[in-house]
């Protein structure tokens, strides 16, 4: 009940401080919303090519990849905040009082998922109201909203090791082109058997891959957009696997004070 | 009595041999101020770090609150406050939010650590400015929060590592009288700084370190004492008076020699310092010998820390506020 506490204190902390901090903002929600708008009235050509699937919105269709970006940019903006916190030294605070060393991780990880479930609410919401239509539904959204929100969660797990290990700010901050790498390896904003032979090979080992297709399968109703269960298993694997990484990387942080 | 902070050969080795601490020795009783003073470099900070947990000593072994700080780092961790050298707030929270958070980490259910906070506040006179962000606070203020953050939890020993370090001189006082407060309460106060009159005015006990080794301690008094007695300097109106005040001072203390660059001038050195005043008036006054002005020069912490170490603090060198009569 005590670390339930913290971990809740922390996650609030991590929350408040996200959206008081306009730069960490600003690329969070603005950003994909200004890619969504660019990619959806630039490219919706694209819809008409052989073996795009049959859709009933190319909006509805492409803004899994919006939402898949929003999990990459708050993913990485909780290590930023992690690294900001450890280079101002409010990470030593934290040190100092008598808590669990994985709740530090877990809380802020937390805020993470938190941040990813409004993030991707206001996406959809706002797609919607720009035409998108969801032929799963409610029941399909709200799907969605939790995959992303796991996905996010994975994605904070690895900038949180990098922060732990390196407590490096402006390393983690470099860290943006390569996020965007790992989005356009994966099918974000098109079909993923349209993408050329070597992006497609590569598509297949970017865990981002079934997690856009899984959002894209529960926004549609139509697992042949996607499965959901592969989204969801590959979402799980990621998490589990980058909060593993991340308590090690504290673990290894406290061996070496 | 109890100790509250043992340290036995403490030693840290930083990268590339550097020893910052080097087979440190000291011990806190329980309920007192203990002054740690040094120069910048000298080892202050590594010592508090490694006392709160936050850095493993390379060898030899310390305690807190009669816990190991490496084997018992938890119970360590409940029974200190802790105030760091660069008051590390999050300048985008509240003083509120940041209170009630520490509140939290130190298992305070969420309304507990609300009233915590209101208390924490008043008593550091942040009331109104507590739901501010801490980013507009001044430096005072910042410190003052800090503070208040290190005490949400009621705790058994406190660090503050050179809490007025950059402060205005209103925002120092202010701090001595909430750390002399709390000495009051009984809690036991382990304090860095590198301002001697810091150590003079608050603390029971005075460390010195230098190089990571301490090299003094003891009362800021008996520290003062082994360097030598307080020196009664008097001024004369008449230069030619210094024969007759120089026989009048003879068995109020040791007269020195007379300086021919200050002809004017006769130094008495005595115990009695600052009481020595009025009997050294009242003689020269007996004797006819008029006197521009009379001012004590006591040995300062900086004499203290020069005979031990061939050296003085930064930016202490210069005398301490006298006594003029």
């Amino acid at each position: 009940m005590r670390e339930a506490r913290v971990v809740a204190a922390l996650g609030r902390r991590a929350l408040s401080v996200q959206f008081r901090r306009a730069q960490l903002l600003m690329p969070t929600f603005v950003l994909p919303l200004v890619l969504l708008a660019v990619i959806a009235s630039g490219t919706s050509a694209g819809q008409s090519l052989r073996g795009f699937p049959d859709i009933s919105s190319y909006l509805g269709f492409v803004v899994a990849g919006t939402v898949l970006q929003g999990t990459i940019l708050v993913g990485l903006s909780t290590g930023i905040s992690l690294a900001s916190d450890i280079e101002f030294g409010f990470f030593d605070r934290l040190l100092t009082a008598p808590v669990h060393r994985t709740s530090l991780v877990i809380g802020r990880l937390i805020g993470t998922l938190v941040l990813a479930l409004m993030q991707t609410t206001l996406f959809l919401v706002v797609a919607f109201l720009f035409g998108a239509r969801y032929d799963g539904g409610v029941l399909g959204m709200a799907g969605a909203i939790v995959l992303a929100s796991i996905t996010a969660v994975g994605m904070g797990g690895i900038s949180a090791a990098i922060a732990l290990r390196t407590g490096s700010l402006s390393l983690l901050q470099s860290l943006f082109p390569f996020m965007f790498v790992m989005l356009f390896t994966a099918p974000a904003f098109f079909p993923q058997n349209l993408l050329t032979p070597l992006l497609h090979d590569v598509s297949v080992y970017n865990p981002l891959t079934y997690v856009v297709e899984g959002i894209r399968g529960l926004l549609g109703g139509d697992s042949s957009l996607g499965s959901p269960w592969a989204g969801f298993a590959a979402a799980c694997g990621l998490t589990v696997a980058t909060t593993g990484l991340a308590t090690v990387a504290l673990k290894e942080r406290l061996r070496r004070l | 009595m109890t100790i509250a902070v043992e340290v036995e050969q403490l030693v840290r080795e930083f990268k590339g041999g550097i020893r910052a601490v080097d087979e440190l020795d000291l011990q806190v009783r329980e309920g007192e101020i203990y002054g740690f003073l040094g120069p910048n470099g000298a080892g202050k900070t590594t010592v508090v770090r490694i006392l709160t947990t936050l850095l493993r000593p390379t060898a030899g072994r310390a305690s807190v609150a009669g816990h190991d700080v490496v084997h018992d780092g938890d119970a360590v961790r409940r029974a200190i406050g802790v105030a760091l050298q660069e008051a590390a707030i999050d300048p985008l929270m509240t003083g509120r939010e940041l209170l009630r958070m520490q509140g939290a980490l130190h298992g305070l259910k969420s309304r507990d650590a609300a009233e915590r906070a209101a208390e924490l506040l008043e008593r550091v006179g942040l009331t109104e400015a507590g739901d501010r962000r801490v980013g507009g606070y001044s430096g005072g203020m910042r410190r003052r929060l800090d503070l208040a953050l290190a005490l949400v939890h009621r705790p058994h020993v406190l660090f503050l590592d050179e809490p007025t370090t950059g402060l205005d001189p209103t925002s120092r006082m202010a701090l001595w009288r909430e750390v002399r407060a709390l000495h009051e309460e009984g809690t036991t106060v382990f304090l860095t700084t590198q301002y001697l009159e810091e150590a003079e005015q608050l603390a029971d006990r005075v460390g010195i370190i230098a190089r990571g080794s301490l090299v003094a301690e003891g009362t800021p008094e008996s520290l003062k004492a082994r360097v030598g007695e307080p020196t009664v300097h008097v001024e004369l109106a008449d230069p030619e008076s210094s024969e007759a005040a120089r026989a009048a001072l003879d068995g109020l203390g040791t007269v020195e020699p007379p300086d021919p660059r200050t002809p004017s001038r006769v130094a008495l050195r005595t115990t009695a310092g600052k009481a020595a005043i009025p009997p050294v008036i009242r003689a020269l006054d007996e004797h006819s010998v008029v006197v521009e002005f009379v001012e004590v020069e006591t040995p300062t912490l900086d004499d203290v820390f020069a005979a031990v170490t061939g050296s003085h603090l930064e930016g202490a060198t210069q005398l301490e506020p006298a006594e003029t009569a």
